[in-house]
Order: structure tokens, then sequence, then C-alpha cells
């Protein structure tokens, strides 16, 4: 162990669980990893070599010299809390290649396994059709099947069984979905948390702390953890007074539409006043269908 | 070796402590393809290895240019004459850094290597009747002086602009800095209407610098020939189209071009010379 990954301390944990993420739509992930390694004041201790997995994202050139070149950092931490011992891995971008997200899926579990690590946690974005005045569910998805009890007993959340057509079945694309594969082949338990994001807002390079802060609110409490997350708020604060901005610039007739997502489930079960599946499909078409235009048009 | 990626060698050449020149397929004013064809034509050196292509490219099928089916190459030539290797190669798609290891590893293990110049061609708002000016990158400071000899810029300043990523020549400065290997990085300026063409004098100024650094005793007539050819060709054109005549003083006055007069100058130039070819 420890080819392609550089150790700055080897750090004495207590059967820690491992939290990551990668960066994604809306960036929730990330967001979440960061505002939780802030607020934990979790310390770095090693970091995966980059160059055999990205490519160079800055060049540095001073006095004629190749001064430096810099590549997306993926970061891993620690935090003993006191109630659960923590990792954190955040990683600089999704690998280009399958073969190498395999290898660094198969880097992380390494560092975190020799420190004892008894589960691991991913965050990432789950692209659903809610409007965004709305409070983001949180998706959870373990990688073994006794763990889909407990998963549903979180708080605001919900299982992909729980989301009407879909069966039960689903896909995570990205590390963030492939950490937890290779966790469950290494014998590993593991939950990927998928913060909801409007899918209007999902087409646009535009984070969405709501999301992660829905994601916190269910890894801090099922660690034990008391954080505050009062710096998402205003963060979240800022992006919804930026999207609502944009909102007023739409067309009455397509904002209505997207209006109705606040009376609309896509949730099975769930009483969704008039409006039927065949409504909220029709509603997601024109919805995607405006936005891909003005995409193109942008 | 690097592990997991794959060379073919078809014979060990025979040289005492080579330099080698690399050369990228893509490149501004088809700057890297034209330098190692001209000094293949010239040196007639022999090719002895090549990179595998898989791992580093896509292979789910053959891309088509020009009605021709293209594979990816990575070939190595020896000069031993010349004592000088040469290395052409298409950008792998991806791997990239094992790419660049594989690269020197060939090189440095199997062929002893001394020192590596990469060319590239850097895209300027200039005139094409302006002289070119080749600036270097080093991975270690003592290449600058022999450089600066030779007219070459080794003061260079530069940070990659937001939205940009370095250049794989760049990438390969920097992986022969870590292995303790001096290289430089010779960028040269392609005015930007000959960016998607050829451009014979900004080719002739980077070899002209390799030449002598190198004392490869190149004849450089042939490029001579293309370079008035090329000159001859676009002031036909400024002759018949006065916006182009127009356009071009203005460069070389130094006088920026809007977008659409830039615009209107490459589609017109390319148009031209395409024609005549």
């Amino acid at each position: 162990m420890g080819k392609g990954i550089r150790f700055y301390q080897e750090p004495q944990l207590e059967k820690p669980d491992l939290v990551a993420a990668w960066p994604g739509i809306g960036n929730i992930g990330i967001i979440a990893l960061n505002t939780l390694r802030e607020a934990l004041e979790a310390e770095l201790f090693a970091e995966i070599e980059p160059c055999r997995f990205s490519y160079p994202h800055a060049l540095s050139i001073r006095d004629g010299e190749l001064e430096s070149l810099k590549f997306p950092d993926s970061k891993f931490y620690f935090k003993r809390t006191g109630t659960k011992d923590l990792l954190l891995f955040i990683g600089g971008e999704q690998p280009g290649e399958t073969m190498k997200g395999y290898e660094i899926a198969n880097l992380v579990l390494d560092v975190a396994l020799n420190l004892g690590c008894q589960r691991v946690y991913t965050a990432a974005a789950a692209v659903a059709p809610i409007h965004h005045t709305l409070r983001p569910r949180v998706w959870a998805v373990p990688n073994r099947r006794e763990l889909v009890a407990e998963a549903r007993r979180y708080r605001n959340t919900l299982l992909m069984g729980d989301i009407e057509g879909r069966g039960g079945q689903g896909t995570i694309t990205g590390l963030n979905g492939l950490l937890l594969g290779v966790a469950k082949s290494r014998g590993l338990p593991g939950i990927c948390l998928l913060g909801e994001i409007p899918i209007y807002i999902s087409q646009f390079p535009v984070p969405y702390p709501k999301a992660s802060k829905s994601i916190l609110e269910v890894l801090t409490a099922n660690l034990g953890l008391a954080v505050d997350l009062g710096s998402l708020d205003e963060q979240a604060q800022e992006v919804e007074r930026n999207i609502e901005r944009f909102y007023h610039l739409i067309p009455e007739e397509i904002r209505q539409r997207i209006e109705q997502l606040k009376h609309v489930s896509y949730i099975k079960e769930e009483k969704s006043g008039a409006i039927t599946e065949e409504d909220t499909k029709r509603i997601m078409q024109e919805v995607e269908e405006f936005f891909k235009k003005r995409g193109k048009q942008d | 070796m690097s592990e997991g990626h794959s060379f073919k060698i078809y014979r060990t050449p025979r040289l005492q402590n080579p330099c080698l020149i690399v050369g990228w397929s893509q490149d501004a004013g088809g700057l890297g393809p034209k330098a190692i064809d001209f000094l293949i034509r010239k040196l007639h050196p022999q090719e002895f290895a090549q990179l595998n292509p898989a791992g580093f490219f896509s292979l789910a099928g053959v891309p088509v240019e020009e009605n021709v089916i293209q594979f990816p190459q990575s070939k190595f030539y020896s000069c031993e004459e010349k004592d000088l290797l040469l290395f052409q190669s298409d950008g792998p798609s991806q791997a990239h850094y094992e790419f660049l290891m594989l690269l020197l590893d060939v090189a440095e293990q199997i062929c002893k290597l001394k020192e590596f110049y990469t060319i590239g061609g850097i895209i300027s708002l200039m005139a094409h009747t302006s002289p070119r000016r080749v600036s270097s990158v080093v991975s270690q400071p003592q290449l600058k002086k022999p450089l600066a000899e030779y007219g070459v810029n080794t003061n260079l300043e530069y940070e990659t602009p937001i939205g940009a990523r370095p250049t794989l020549s760049s990438f390969l400065l920097w992986v022969a800095q870590k292995r303790n290997i001096a290289g430089a990085n010779l960028w040269v300026e392609v005015p930007f209407y000959l960016a998607s063409l050829e451009d014979p004098r900004a080719c002739k100024q980077v070899l002209s610098v390799l030449d002598q650094r190198l004392n490869l005793g190149i004849d450089f007539a042939e490029l001579d020939q293309e370079i008035e050819q090329q000159n001859r060709l676009i002031a036909e054109l400024k002759e018949w189209e006065g916006n182009i005549h127009k356009y071009i003083t203005m460069l070389e006055k130094g006088i920026m071009l809007s977008g659409k007069e830039s615009e209107t100058l490459a589609s017109k130039v390319a148009e031209f010379l395409q024609k005549r070819e």
C-alpha cells in the first residue's frame, strides 16, 4: 500500500468511517465535504499523487524556467470527534477513464481499510423534479441489503424504491457511485447520500448548497456529530437570490409549469393534488426543452 | 519501464549520448509534423521503435480524414551519424502521464538520452512578413545560456489563463524535470491566419535553432523555396483582394484587427492557399 499516495502523517484512529466526494452536478458532494472538513477542523494526512490520474490544469513559467505544473488535488483528512472517528476524502476531479476511476476507488479504499475503516459514505447530487424553493430531500442508496432498513429511518430521506416508476433501480454515475461498488466487492458497507437538485437548475454550472445541507443533516445525525451548518444557509441564500433573478427572466408560461413542481410529488403513495404522473412528465419535458434551447442560444 | 503499457523496438540504435527532438501531430502551423518530416527527409534517420497505442488512444474505431483511414502513431527514429533521436507522435487521448513516462523510458534507458527539445507553435496576432520569434521554457536552468546564444527568448513569464490547459509539451517537460532530465520546449510564433495551414518560415526558424545547437548541418533550401512560394501567393492574394492587403498592412504596422477582420483574413488566406496547392 502507498504507491500513488503521498502520506504526511499516519493518524491513529478507532474504527473510522470514511466520507468521500468528487465533483459533480451542483458541486453538492464537494460543498458538503468541505463544509464538514472546515467545521470539524479536520487535518490533512495524505493525498493521491495526481499526475497518473489527471491532466494538469495550470502551468507556471518564471524567467523561462518551468516553475510548476498544477493538478487537481485529491486529499485525505481525518478527525477524532469523540463520538466517531472520521476520514474525509475530497477528490479534485472525476477521472475521464473508467480504469483510472477504478484504480482511484481502490487507492482510496486501501488507505481507509488500512486505518480500520468500518463504513463508507459518499455524497452527490440527485437530479429531481422539484422546485428550488423546496427543501431538498436526500436519496440514500446503500451497497448492501442489510442497510436498507437503516437508511429508511433517516429523516428527510427516501430510497430508490420510493421513487415512482423506478422499481428500486437507477444509476449513480462517476466515482461517488463506483467507490461504493468497489467497497461492496471488498466487503465494506457503505451508503451514497444524494441531495436533490431541481432538474432545471442541474443543467447549469451553479452550486446548490441547499442540497449539501440536506446531506449533512442526515450524515451528522448518523455520525452523532453536532456541526454548525450556518455557513451553508448563507451560501444557499446567495444562490437562491441568483436563481430567483434568473427565474423571473423565464417566460411566464414556462415559469407556471415549473411552479407546479411545488405541488407535484414523484414519490409513490404520496398525495400530489390534482397533478398526475403524466402531468409531471409533461412539465419536465417542457422545462427541459426550454432550457436545452436556451442553453444552445447561450 | 512504465507498467502496463508497451512499445515495440525493432533494433537498438548505436548512439553515444543523443539529443531528442519531439514533434506532435496536432500543432499550430503544422509545425511539429512538418519539422520532423523535414528532418527525416534531410537526415535519413531509421525508425527503430514505436509506442503501442493500446491504453493511450481510443481504439473503438478509426477516424477517416480526407478520405483516408487514420491510426495513431508514436514513432522513434535514430540518426547515428548525428547522435540524434526523433519522436513523432499523435498526442494521446488518455493515460498522458504513462505515455510521457514511456517516451522518456525508451529515450533514456535504451538510448542514453542527454537532453531533449519539443517543437511547438504559438498562435500570434502578427503578419506573415514579420520575423518569427522563438521562446524557450527549460526544465533545468543551464540550458538557458546556450539557447540565448542562438537568439532564443529565454526569459518567458507565463501563467495558464482561466479555461486553458497546459500543453502536452509542458507536461513532458514537467515529467522530465521530475526525472532530472534536461529539456526545453521551443515555441515559435505562427501568424494566426497560417495556424490551420503550414508556416514554413516558423518551421525554418525553430529548426535553425536546433541546427546550431545540435550541429545538424541542415540544408534549408527546400524550406526557403516554400517560404518564397507562400509569400508570393499571399502577395498575389493581396493584389486581388483589397481587404486582405489592408488587414495584412495593419498587422505589419502593429494595428489590431477586429474579430470579423481576423476571420475574413484567415478564411481568405486558407481558401486561396489550399486552392493553389
